[in-house]
């Protein structure tokens, strides 16, 4: 230990400073002042309120995706190139992207082998062939292959997210990869927690389709095809209004059921009625031609606006390819139906008068008869189409909301309570050791100060476990000077002068503190890696302060002990 | 207090001198705290087996809504209508505020994204229809937590990696600290201390969460401390008192650090207390669990850990000369 009583009383000097440097600001506004630093704690979602969601990626069905997009620009190339066509592909395991392609023909098998292990589909090669015979091949995704397109989902997932958010208007809010397929998201201070989860998990898939004139609106045609929908649902005995029939489930049963009766590439999709509070409750179906289709990637902004007589629309507008295709889709069918599709449901179906190849266009809303209603719907729509659609499907894992007067109850009792406890602590030590006591509560004060002064300077979250750490250290921490002191009062009582019985106690202590903290420490680390967020801020503050309380209680007394005993001979026992 | 005064005093503490059994005669009465820890122990062992723990929604997953009311909430009421909207709903009043928490297992379903989508379609359903029923303002709903069965199970399963390497570290650190002698009596005293606080949980029915898990995990390093600086005070008087046999080391070295045992037990319950009165929601169960476990520690260090240590001796011994 250092001998020299002036750089003791330096070091502690220096590091008094600092722990008011960075404590202060928590305390006093120092904004308008000079001040080496003016960060503040940052506080956890339990203390400040907001909303902590745990969102799964689907990346299985991504894969799936991604492969039934590559067999079709196969198929074209193949056969535009060799002359060649295959079959059916079946996807054998969408986590490892292993698919099986049937021949139509043994004598494709080179072409169609040679073709896929050299395509490289826009990055590097994909496929790894697992398998040939005469019927079929079968291949996977290449292990880099497959983990450059998870953590490309992964990235562009949360890059959606957050511009999501950011239209949000969210302080500070947290989107980060989890893991290989989970994002963690954290909005602190958010109060409508409903209306961010939707924002989130929009799909936002915009697609314009022509509706096929045959079954315009209002003909014979159209009712019949409204007849087949009710006849399905009876036979079939499901219905819109059914618990947990979500609408993307409800529209594909239909389909399937009504293949065989509609034209060839036509679906249905339904609008909801103007007057309709819900879908199920005034459902119109329309039939679209899916040869006449144009989705909205190109889309390049979308924005409110107000119509002739006033209500909401949102208007929007493509890129010059956008604009172009968008143009050629509208000229070709001209005089048809347009119908705007989001996430397939119809928003609306205008009439198109004359082509559209300025590029822009615009969504009218339901009119419900709810204004606010429309103007907050125009608003999601917009935001959800200038932030572009989710890569893959999301799934919600877990949610944690706390509200913002939990928190702000929380923390004031948690203040409380520490204050109660270290109360109790400060004037135990000073009843029980009186003068030494006075050390130990200054050494106790001190070690708060550094505890809240390094969690500032790290910038570390302080969360409601983190501050029954805190007192817990308070409580704690005093054991240290316990053990120092009740050691002295041995020396003494074996004899020994002050000075020696001083220095004695604390280098005999010494050890036996550090094996009690060590233990202690051990655990922490492991709960910061093993802990969520709340333990981890336990774990955190309670390691800062085990460390703290090293130097506070042994450091930081001995010097004062050494200036007061030993320079200024004050003759003061425990 | 003058040097003096002080030095009579802890003279007539230490009296006799070298040759003093020590103040309290604690390893004379061992036998008998033996009996009862073990006891103890298989009672803790008995009910946790039969009882089993009742786990929050971070280990078993499923949903949790706390809603502030104005005045007394309803509990019947609300537990009545949500039963019929959702039904499986436990309601229960929280402290003495005008508040209560409603808990609902995890949704069914017949695989995990749809048991996810379920609970959260539950949480909508559960938040809007309460505030419409009992016509309560959006602040109202102060906590919703949901745990899936994804995340669930990884709780679970980093909650017991957290154990196990928690419990790894300290026997590595007690491996490299102490010898034969010492090791294996720090050890049992760890366990009779994480079984008799979880037996207290299973008795009491109290939820087993990851607050409760890191409180456990804390007071196993904790209560070592004490046996620690029990060992090392043995250890020195190995030195001190040459030729005298264990339970008189034992005995005088419990004596020597006793006042610094109790002491610091005293000020971390203080703090622990206040925690556990002032506090209330999530720290209140977990400063509850760090007060057991001070007390089983500080209890567990004197009548656990030092007889163990006799008993080792004796054993070692006997196996030596045979």
């Amino acid at each position: 230990m250092l001998e020299s009583l002036r750089a003791r009383l330096t070091i502690v000097a220096v590091v008094v400073v600092l722990a008011l440097v960075w404590t202060l600001p928590n305390m006093v506004d120092t904004s308008g002042i000079w001040w080496p630093s003016h960060d503040k704690l940052s506080y956890g979602l339990d203390i400040q309120g907001g909303l902590h969601l745990v969102l799964g990626i689907d990346v299985e069905k991504a894969v799936q995706e991604r492969i039934s997009k590559m067999t079709y620009t196969m198929k074209t190339e193949l056969d535009k190139e060799k002359n060649v066509t295959f079959g059916e592909v079946k996807v054998l395991d969408p986590s490892t992207g292993t698919i099986r392609l049937y021949f139509n023909n043994p004598a494709d098998k080179k072409a169609v082998q040679d073709y896929m292990e050299d395509t490289r589909f826009g990055q590097g090669q994909v496929f790894q062939t697992l398998d040939v015979t005469s019927e079929y091949i079968e291949s996977r995704f290449y292990e880099a292959e497959l983990r450059n397109f998870k953590k490309s989902l992964v990235d562009r997932t949360i890059e959606t997210i957050r511009n999501r958010i950011d239209e949000f208007g969210v302080k500070e809010p947290t989107i980060a990869a989890q893991s290989d397929d989970r994002i963690l998201v954290q909005l602190p201070g958010v109060e409508d927690s409903s209306q961010a989860k939707n924002l989130i998990n929009q799909t936002a898939k915009l697609e314009f389709m022509i509706v096929d004139p045959e079954f315009m609106p209002g003909t014979p045609r159209m009712e019949e095809v409204m007849g087949w929908v009710q006849e399905v649902e009876e036979k079939e005995g499901f219905n819109l209004g059914q618990e947990n029939m979500r609408y993307s489930d409800y529209v594909a049963r239909i389909n399937t059921s009504l293949k065989d009766r509609l034209p060839k590439d036509r679906i249905i999709r339904f609008e909801k009625a103007e007057n309709a509070k819900t879908l199920e409750a005034g459902k119109i179906p329309y039939v679209l031609q899916t040869d006449a289709l144009m989705g909205g990637e190109t889309l390049s902004d979308a924005a409110v606006s107000l119509d002739q007589v006033g209500q909401p629309i949102v208007v929007f507008s493509f890129d010059a390819k956008g604009a172009k295709e968008f143009g050629e889709l509208t000229t070709k069918h001209v005089k048809k139906l347009l119908a705007i599709v989001l996430d397939g449901v119809v928003q609306t179906a205008p009439n198109l008068r004359e082509p559209i190849t300025g590029g822009r266009g615009q969504i009218e809303m339901g009119r419900s008869g709810d204004r606010q209603k429309s103007i907050d719907d125009a608003n999601l729509t917009a935001m959800v189409l200038r932030s572009g659609a989710l890569p893959a499907e999301l799934e919600q894992l877990e949610e944690r909301t706390v509200g913002p007067t939990l928190g702000k109850d929380s923390i004031e009792r948690g203040k409380f309570a520490g204050l109660i406890g270290a109360g109790l602590v400060f004037l135990f030590m000073l009843i029980y050791y009186k003068s030494y006591g006075v050390l130990a509560d200054l050494a106790l004060a001190l070690n708060v100060t550094m505890i809240l002064a390094i969690l500032t300077s790290l910038q570390a979250t302080l969360t409601l476990p983190g501050v029954a750490g805190i007192v817990l250290t308070i409580g704690m921490a005093v054991d240290a000077n316990v053990i120092i002191y009740e050691r002295i009062k041995e020396e003494i009582a074996k004899g020994a002068g002050l000075l020696g019985a001083i220095k004695e106690g604390y280098v005999r202590a010494f050890t036996a503190i550090l094996d009690a903290n060590v233990t202690t420490a051990a655990v922490c680390v492991v709960l910061m890696y093993f802990g969520t967020g709340p333990i981890r801020g336990f774990a955190i503050t309670l390691l800062i302060g085990i460390i703290t309380s090293m130097f506070t209680a042994i450091f930081f007394t001995r010097t004062l002990l050494n200036l007061f005993v030993g320079k200024l001979k004050w003759q003061i026992a425990p | 207090m003058s040097i003096k005064k002080q030095k009579d005093q802890n003279k007539k503490i230490a009296k006799g001198g070298l040759d003093d059994w020590g103040r309290y005669d604690f390893m004379g009465k061992g036998p008998a705290f033996t009996v009862l820890s073990l006891l103890a122990v298989v009672i803790s062992l008995g009910i946790i087996m039969s009882q089993g723990f009742r786990y929050g929604i971070d280990f078993a997953g499923g949903t949790e809504v706390q809603v502030q009311f104005s005045s007394k909430p309803p509990v019947g009421e609300i537990r009545g209508f949500l039963d019929t909207l959702v039904g499986g709903v436990m309601v229960q009043t929280l402290g003495e505020d005008n508040e209560v928490l409603i808990r609902m297992q995890m949704a069914k379903g017949s695989n995990e994204k749809e048991v996810n989508e379920r609970n959260n379609e539950r949480i909508q359903t559960v938040t809007t229809s309460l505030l419409d029923q009992f016509q309560l303002g959006k602040d109202s709903i102060r906590r919703v937590d949901t745990v899936g069965p994804q995340v669930g199970e990884e709780l679970k399963t980093k909650g017991l990696l957290a154990i196990v390497y928690s419990l790894l570290m300290i026997l590595i650190y007690v491996g490299l600290r102490f010898d034969y002698k010492y090791a294996p009596a720090a050890v049992i005293c760890l366990f009779h201390d994480a079984f008799i606080t979880l037996g207290i949980f299973a008795l009491l029915g109290k939820e087993v969460n990851i607050q409760i898990l890191a409180a456990i995990l804390t007071i196993i390093g904790y209560s070592l401390n004490d046996t620690i600086v029990n060992f090392d005070r043995i250890r020195e008087n190995e030195v001190v008192y040459k030729g005298k046999d264990m339970l008189f080391i034992i005995n005088r070295s419990i004596n020597d650090v006793l006042s610094r045992t109790v002491l610091t037990s005293l000020t971390t319950l203080m703090a622990v207390i206040a925690l556990y009165l002032f506090a209330g929601g999530v720290i209140e169960d977990l400063a509850f669990t760090l007060g057991i476990g001070v007390v089983v520690g500080t209890y567990s260090s004197i009548y656990v850990a030092a007889p163990l240590v006799v008993l080792t001796e004796k054993l070692s011994k006997q196996w030596g000369m045979a």
